[in-house]
């Protein structure tokens, strides 16, 4: 797997430093997993921030703190053995990196001809949804811009646009400023992993036509 | 990084984890308790939490600082880089525990850090991320790993960075940059 697109750096140092939103974070540790240059980044940013935690002022714990600590640890349950509740297996996740694999995955639902999408049931602690969509080879996506900030990892398949050609692993980020018009590669379904902030805004005529269609 | 280097006794605490994860040495934890959860809750509240939220995490940090010990291994990770990331992943479960107990439903929940099963390469190829990055962290300039901590890890305000440093806020937009640029330039050139 060649990576040849990266997430800006202060995405992966607000990655790193636990700042990004479940949405966000899971799009951006999926593209760190899979590539050594970005988890490199991370591990150098987590360093920078040890190095702040053990010179930051100490703020006195409370008075019990410590025996409050050891009768946690005395009471945890001893090797309980971590289950990994795999509900059932669903053939389009099998082959997905790990992180996709533990979410909750919703229903698929049609968003546009050829294209579907499958929501992530996050615990709701930000402002963006993730979802898995899924293009058909040589879809054209809508051409659209967005009115917030769209993370998207390729899990299978490609996409191109004015930014270069996208494959597995690769990572865009999509501000309001960006114009995008995506195009599946022919080699197969395309199947991305995506967070978005705000919605798709469409532009031109066909994309007002049919925006009320397009459900995201 | 510290340009002081008094005489001060040097505690090994890769060592203390060590004795923690082998015997359960309460001895060892009792000290990495004293000098680190005061300074996570310290860290906790200079990066926004309350003082209730920073004692509580500080405590689940090192309940789990215990339990983790035996996935500590001191070739990959610095000390206190291990116990930051600890920090930051109990802080990061308990804003998603808030809203879930909010909303009454129940998750599965996740532990991100548990990778029981690492290859031999994977070990392999996190000893030579760890001599990258540190080899990296080094060379990046005092100036540089200042704006990123207090940008990113301290998440200070532009503004006030530029204050802090006393520095127009447009150069302080243009050194984050620089340095983040720079780290990544750093990084990709240990090859």
């Amino acid at each position: 797997m060649t990576i040849s697109h990266h997430p800006p750096e202060d995405l992966l140092a607000d990655f790193a430093t636990g700042t990004l939103d479940e949405a966000e974070r899971l799009v951006v540790g999926v593209h760190v997993a899979g590539c050594g240059r970005c988890r490199r980044f991370v591990r150098a940013v987590e360093q920078l921030a040890g190095a702040s935690l053990d010179q930051a002022e100490p703020v006195a714990m409370g008075t019990d703190a410590f025996d409050a600590v050891m009768a946690r640890i005395d009471r945890r349950p001893q090797d309980a053995p971590v289950v990994s509740e795999v509900a059932e297996i669903d053939p389009e996740l099998a082959d997905l990196p790990e992180m996709v694999k533990r979410c909750k995955i919703g229903k698929r639902r049609r968003v546009a001809p050829g294209i579907s999408m499958r929501p992530i049931m996050l615990s709701g602690d930000g402002k963006s949804r993730a979802f898995l969509l899924r293009s058909e080879p040589g879809a054209r996506m809508l051409e659209h811009t967005h009115s917030g900030n769209e993370l998207t990892c390729v899990l299978k398949g490609s996409f191109s646009h004015l930014g270069g050609y996208y494959g597995p692993g690769d990572f865009d980020y999509g501000d309001d400023e960006v114009d995008h018009r995506p195009v599946v590669g022919d080699e197969g379904p395309c199947l991305c992993l995506v967070a978005m902030t705000g919605d798709l805004r469409m532009h031109g005529l066909l994309g007002r036509l049919i925006s009320p269609f397009v459900r995201l | 990084m510290n340009a002081s280097r008094g005489p001060k006794a040097i505690v090994d605490w890769a060592d203390l984890i060590g004795r923690v994860a082998a015997r359960g040495d309460r001895e060892a934890f009792k000290a990495l308790f004293a000098h680190f959860a005061p300074r996570i809750k310290g860290f906790l509240i200079k990066t926004g939490s309350n003082a209730d939220d920073a004692e509580e995490i500080a405590q689940s940090t090192m309940v789990a600082v215990w339990t983790k010990a035996g996935q500590f291994d001191p070739s990959t990770a610095g000390v206190a880089a291990w116990i930051f990331t600890i920090a930051r992943n109990q802080r990061i479960d308990a804003a998603r525990k808030a809203i879930r107990e909010g909303r009454l439903s129940k998750e599965v929940v996740l532990d991100e850090e548990a990778d029981p099963t690492l290859a031999a390469d994977q070990i392999m190829s996190r000893v030579e991320d760890a001599t990258r990055v540190a080899a990296a962290i080094e060379r990046l300039s005092v100036e540089q790993s200042t704006v990123i901590r207090l940008s990113f890890i301290e998440e200070r305000p532009h503004s006030e960075i530029a204050a802090v440093l006393g520095l127009p806020l447009g150069t302080v937009k243009s050194r984050i940059r620089l340095a983040m640029n720079r780290l990544r330039d750093l990084l990709d050139d240990a090859t």
